[in-house]
Formats: C-alpha cells, structure tokens, sequence
C-alpha cells in the first residue's frame, strides 16, 4: 500500500531503512523522533505523508540556505504547493502568504518567523496534518545559548486534535533527544534510531607539541595526498590565512566564512559541487544543506567545541559510501582555544548586571548592542532568559551553561586523549554499540594515513575562460 | 596598491585643510552637510561614496601605509599635509574613471540585476527552471522577475540580443582586458561558477580591495557607455541606476520652497529647521546646480574678492577668509566658494 504511493508520487519501489516504519507511526497520528544520517532520505518521511494526509504539512527549518534546498527540490519534482516563509519576503509578500496559508501543501519557516506575533497567530489558527522539525538537534545545541526562540516552539497553541509532530536530526545524544521531547512537548514518541557508526570514514588523530606544526602538517599533507576535501578552522582569520598558503603552493583551494559577501561564499560553494575545488577552508558555517557526494577528507585544523559539532563536520565525508577519511589536528593547549570560540558570545555574569542597571535607570538595554558591550547573540539569548527568570536564576543559568560548555570541550578533549578505539568511543558517546569490530578504523586502532589516501593529481588549476568566451558559455552554454 | 593612490589624491584634494576622516566620510559617500559641501568645494566629485562597506581598519591601513611611505604627515588633530614626496608621487598617480556622485553605490543594484537575469538565462539555456539564485534580496529578485516577464524571456530569445549588446558596450567603453575579465568573473551561471574575490586577488597579485576598486570603476565606466550607447535591454537595467537628482533629500525640498519663492527664514519656520541647515542646502544648491544665482546674497564684487582671497592665501579656510573678508558673513563666503572655479 505504501509502496504504491511511494511509486505513484516518487518513482522508487522500495523505502530506505526506517522511512517505512517512521511515515507508518506518523500516519496513525503518533509523534515521532528520527535519528537519519544525512542523505539517507529523511525529507521523504515528511514528503510523502504530505500527499496521503489532507491538510499542509509545517516544516521548521534552522537555515535559511536549507529551506531554499528543500523548496527547490520539492519544486524541482513539480510540486508548485509550496512555500518559504522567511525573511526575504517583503510585508506585501508575507501577508498575502499568510492569507492564503491553506493553500499549500508544503510551509518552510524557521522559528524566528514563527515567533512573530502576525505568523504565530496565522498558524494558530490553522489545520496541520503534520509539524515537523527538522535538524533537531539545534534545539539543544543553539536553543540554550544562540536561537532561544527554538524553546519556544513549544508554547504554540496548535489547534486541537494537535497534529503528529516529527523530529529529525542526523546526530543527537541520550539528552539531546530529551530536550527535543521536552521541547516540542512530544507524546511518547516513536523513536526510529540509525547506527550513527559511519564505518566508510576512517578516524584518524595526529599529535602535536607546538601549534604551528600543525600547519606544516597540513600543508605537507594536502600538497601530496587528493582531495576532494574540507578543511574545518575555528577562525575567519584562520581560513584566509591557511587557504592562502595552500594557494601559494599551487593547491586549488577557497576560504569559506561567514565574513565572505553572499555571492563569494555561493561562487565557492558551486566550484566546490562542480568539482574545481581540491580544498575548502572553512569555519563551521560551511556544510549543512551542501550536498556533495565524494568528499574524499575533512581534516579539523582546530579542535572542534563539543564532539556532536565534530561527528556532523565529520559526516560530511564520503557519502557515496567510498572509503574517506577524517582527520584530527591536536596540539597542546588547543582545548583552551575550543573553550573560549565556546564561550565567546556566551552572556557574562556583568552583562546581566548591565542589562538590569539599563532597566532601572529607564534606560534601553539595546544600548548595550550600540555600545558594542555584547555581542548580537549573547544579547538575544540574555533578553530571552531575562523575560523568563529573575537576574539571579539568569546568572545561576549562565554558570551552569559556561560549565556545560566546558564538560563538553573536556569529552572532546578525553575522545582525543584517550587510547581506545576513536570509533567505539564515539559511537558509545551517542548512546550506541559498535556493532561490528573492524581492523584498523582508526588511529588507536593502527590506522596509517598514509594507507587511505590517493596521491594528489598535480597541476590541477583554476581555469577561467576569458571574458568573451565566459560570456557565450553563460548564456548559450558549452560550445 | 590602488586604495592608497585614491587616498593620496583626496588628500591632496582636500588641500590640508579638513582632517583624515574627511576621506573616510567622503568613500562612505556620507550624507551630511559637511561631507557634501567637500565634495563641491574641493572637487571630489568622482571619489564619493565608491566603497560605502569601506571598514575603518582598511582605511587606517592605507593612511599608515602613506605615512610610513613619507608621503603623508598626519598630526595629532587628525589634521595633515601632503608631503614633497606626496607631490612628486601624485604625478604618478593612475587612478581609473570613477563617477561616485552620480552613482553613489547604485552600480552594485545594476550589476545584481544583470547577474540574477544571466544567471536566470543561463539555467533556461541549460534547460534548468529551478537553481539557487545568486541574489537572495527579494527586491531585486522582483525586479528581475519584472524585467522577465516584460521581455517575455520565455520565448529564450534575450540570450541573443542581450549578448551583442554586452559584447559591444563592454568593448567600447573605456576598460582595460582585465577589467572586462573582472565583470565577467563575477558573472556565474549553469556550469559556470563565479570567481571569489580571495581567488582574483591571488591570480593577479593584487589586493582584494584594489580588485573590488577596479571593478567598481569597471561598472562606473560601463554604465557610461550604456548611457552613450542606449542598448534596448541593458538601458531597461540601469534606467533608474545613475542619479540624476544629486541633491539629498532634505536639500531637495529645501530648494523645492526656495524656488517657490519663499526666503530662508519663512523656509526655516515652516521646516522646523534650524536657519543654519537651511542655509547648507542653499550651499548646496548652489555647488550643485550651475544656473542657481547667488546674486541675491552675495554682490558679485565680493565674489570676486573672495575668490582672490583664495588666491593669494592658498586656503578655502572659512575662518582665514573670514578674518580677510571681515564684512561677509560665513554663508555669503560658502556661496562664493560654490562658485569658484577649480
């Protein structure tokens, strides 16, 4: 029965692991947790319900670059019901959306938008055949200290009989999913849980004493071994720097961040999905929603904060299934590095004093912003709480977050430090079991790099037609 | 490096008399009173307004850089002087067209506009509907969609005519190779990705911010020939791009009620605006539209005299003139150097 319907809306005749039992509990209307790696089809555990259900199905979406992929996509299948409803719409453009709300079959937004009184009340308004949120692992990781209104998804007032509600994220810890239950106040959910182990990504670590030979590493390392691959730095100012020294050594490489103007970070995005790129410099804005098959490397310059940032940057290798592999740059002291990126845009405990000193002097708390005192986030997340909880429950949370932070920089550290399997600890970490034992997976294990990898194809270069060439081929395509 | 050539020239421009920020304010393309007046005063018309994301620390490097070339003398104040070296330097100079006061910053929504529109074509060529687009702002995603739909681009028939005109005013204007190359690098489409600044700066050996001046003197000196030339479809792009009306907003309405007849005073109360705002716009006014006459505040007679004073004391200091010209009022010496030939 299923099947059909799989065949009649999406051409396949059989469901990948999971899809079927997730979209069968979905359809009798209990919530859901879904643990899905990436480009394993989690968006058809909504897509398809959306056609066998009657009324629109309501996505929440962390990124706006995700929602574009996801729209797309659904539009490039010919599906025309459907809509992002996100800040490029202009006042106009938004009302007579909301108007016309029951239209669609398919609703993108992200919580933000959802927050805003005007949407919120059009939503609340309405009939839903399913609620889904997508990448929900965000609830946890940016609700507590970035995207507060992630919290609040909770407090929306469906219309009752409430809808099914489903949760799909590719990594999430034992206390990740409880926040996401707790969060989206599910209802005993079905819980469908893959094997997060991705046995085809080799783990590997290298040690060193002093930071700048990590840099010598790399460079040596990229100049003689192929990519495809991404390069993970914890700074803006890291990425120029590295993605310039490959450059100089003939290496096609690009540095991605969010510093870059909109059309540099897409130019770089497309060389690297058409395969011009060897190497992408990045800081962790670089990944989610980009879809490329055969990253071959992804090597962590710096430390990453907490180990779900590095299993995610991790699982953007090798997603063709082919042998990749992931390598781990350790110097010492890096940890303190990963602990103040942690913590940077953390409210402090002065920062609540100020807040409150702004109040009761009948002042704007805004003015902290103006002033520079705190960053964007940190202020976002401090107004938040503020409204939730007297300043001396703020500052307990604050406290409690910072120390949070650091636990999570210390397991990392640990993964890094300890002798074990890389593998099995990771694995256990999520609250799984290696199912299967295999040789050498990863450094701990006797993994030599050097056995992984093809050597670098040299002489690849960056290839740009002169203009007038460039101009046909944009518009009347390769010759 | 470019930015340092633009900096040296303003400074010289700025004849010593206004502080360093004067030339951060006047690449901002600031709108106020002050910068404005400096435009006109000191003939800064090409320069204003051509990096308006321009970041203070990029500014300060190339003031340091020209002071650490002996070129510049920068003193406390903020106030400096342009050195022998400067001056030897400044004949050197080679600085590309640039016409920042009529486009302000406006040549960035042409260029959006065309690289959404090619990008658009080159998908529909490629037998592509949907793509990512490279512009994400919605205005300029309706505009394009506008334009579309006008030229009835579904037929796929604007390919052909927007290419010959691309092609025949990017050869006619005033470009060199690499700019032409410039343009079309931040052109992307299907199978054709655009090149990023880090990429150019690296194959050239030249600064990013000196590859994105080069570029913005690239589109300046396209939108020319464009003007020049008046192709049917890139004309449609960039009709409302150069500004025509230089005047800002609120002098424009000062001027609007000067010319109805209106004095300053009546212009003053009815604004609720102070009479020394009114009288920066009438300044303004008057270094902006040539057939404004001034006569009605200043006699020709000290007109001349002030003019001479410039003359013989080398300044446009309102304050040294004032102390020659002790009967003038400051305004009366502000028209007169509205006037006042380079």
């Amino acid at each position: 029965m299923l099947e059909s319907m799989l065949k009649q809306h999406f051409g396949y005749d059989t469901f990948r692991p999971g899809q079927k039992e997730i979209i069968s509990s979905l359809l009798e209307g209990k919530d859901c947790i879904a643990l899905l790696p990436t480009g394993m089809g989690k968006s058809l555990c909504y897509q398809l319900p959306g056609y066998l259900l009657p009324h629109p199905v309501l996505v929440i979406s962390p990124l706006l670059s995700l929602m574009q992929d996801q729209v797309d996509q659904l539009k490039m299948r010919g599906e025309k019901r459907v809509i992002a409803l996100n800040s490029f719409l202009s006042m106009r453009e938004k009302q007579d959306v909301l108007s016309f709300l029951s239209h669609y079959r398919f609703i993108f937004t992200s919580p933000e938008m959802l927050m805003q009184p005007q949407v919120r009340h059009a939503i609340e308004q309405m009939t839903f055949s399913l609620i889904v949120a997508d990448e929900a692992h965000c609830i946890s990781q940016w609700g507590f200290d970035f995207r507060p209104d992630y919290l609040r998804i909770g407090e929306i007032q469906w219309k009752k009989p409430r809808p099914p509600v489903l949760a799909l994220t590719a990594t999430a810890t034992g206390s990740v999913v409880q926040d996401i239950v707790q969060y989206l106040k599910m209802d005993a959910p079905y819980r469908f849980i893959h094997d997060v182990n991705r046995s085809n990504i080799k783990l590997a670590k290298v040690m060193f004493a002093q930071k700048e030979e990590k840099i010598t590493w790399l460079l040596e390392h990229v100049s003689a071994t192929a990519g495809p691959g991404i390069v993970y730095c914890s700074s803006r100012k890291k990425c120029e720097e590295i993605s310039l020294k490959m450059l100089e050594r003939g290496i096609v490489a690009a540095s991605y961040h969010g510093g870059k103007d909109a059309e540099d970070r897409q130019f770089i995005q497309q060389q690297f999905l058409q395969g011009e790129l060897e190497w992408i410099v990045a800081t962790n804005a670089f990944g989610m929603g980009v879809h490329k098959e055969n990253v071959r490397q992804v090597i962590h310059e710096s430390m990453p904060a907490n180990i779900s940032n590095y299993m995610q940057e991790v699982g953007r290798a090798g997603r063709d299934g082919q042998q990749a592999l992931a390598i781990l740059l350790y110097a010492d002291g890096d940890e303190h590095f990963a602990h103040y990126i942690a913590t940077e845009d953390l409210p402090k405990q002065h920062h609540v004093e100020q807040f409150v000193y702004y109040i009761e002097t009948g002042q704007q708390p805004e003015q902290m912003l103006q002033n520079a005192e705190i960053s964007e986030t940190g202020f976002r997340v401090l107004s938040y709480w503020l409204q939730q909880e007297p300043p001396s429950a703020v500052k307990q949370r604050l406290t409690k977050m910072m120390q949070e932070k650091d636990t999570e920089v210390g397991r990392m550290l640990a993964l890094i430090l300890q002798e074990h399997c890389m593998r099995e600890r990771l694995v256990q970490y999520f609250g799984q079991n290696l199912s299967l034992q295999e040789g050498a997976c990863c450094t701990n294990c006797g993994l030599r790099i050097k056995d992984f990898l093809l050597e670098r194809q040299q002489g690849k270069t960056v290839n740009v037609e002169d203009w007038r060439k460039r101009l046909r081929k944009l518009l009347f395509g390769a010759p | 490096m470019l930015i340092d050539q633009i900096l040296l020239q303003i400074f010289y421009k700025l004849n010593n008399e206004r502080t360093i920020n004067a030339a951060y304010h006047l690449l901002r393309g600031k709108r106020s009173g002050q910068t404005i007046q400096d435009v006109g005063l000191f003939k800064l018309y090409p320069y204003f307004g051509i990096l308006r994301k321009l970041a203070k620390p990029s500014f300060d490097d190339g003031v340091s850089r020209l002071v650490d070339r002996d070129l510049l003398k920068v003193e406390e104040s903020g106030y400096f002087t342009v050195t022998s070296a400067g001056h030897d330097e400044l004949k050197k100079l080679e600085i590309p067209f640039y016409d920042g006061w009529h486009y302000r910053g406006n040549e960035h929504v042409f260029f959006a506009r065309l690289s959404l529109i090619i990008q658009t074509l080159s998908y529909q060529t490629a037998g592509h509907k949907y793509f990512l687009p490279v512009q994400r702002d919605e205005q300029t995603q309706a505009w394009c969609r506008g334009f579309l739909m006008d030229t009835q681009f579904h037929r796929q028939t604007l390919q052909e005519p927007l290419y010959e005109e691309m092609l025949s005013t990017l050869e006619n204007a005033h470009l060199s190779e690499q700019q032409r190359q410039l343009v079309l690098n931040r052109l992307s489409g299907a199978h054709v990705a655009g090149v990023a600044w880090q990429q150019m700066s690296v194959q050239w050996q030249l600064p990013e911010l000196d590859c994105q001046l080069l570029f913005i003197s690239a589109l300046h000196s396209w939108l020319e020939e464009i003007r020049q030339q008046q192709p049917f479809y890139l004309s449609k792009m960039t009709g409302d791009i150069r500004v025509e009306n230089v005047l800002t907003g609120s002098a424009y309405q000062t001027a609007q009620l000067y010319m109805q007849g209106y004095t300053l005073e009546q212009i003053s109360h009815m604004r609720q605006l102070k009479m020394s705002t009114i009288e920066d716009h009438i300044v303004e006014l008057a270094m902006n539209e040539p057939h404004f006459d001034i006569r009605f505040f200043v006699k020709e007679a000290d007109e001349l005299a002030v003019q001479e004073a410039t003359q013989t004391y080398m300044t446009k200091k309102l304050k040294v003139l004032r102390e020659v010209l002790p009967h003038l009022s400051y305004f009366q010496i502000r028209l007169a150097l509205a006037r006042g030939e380079e």
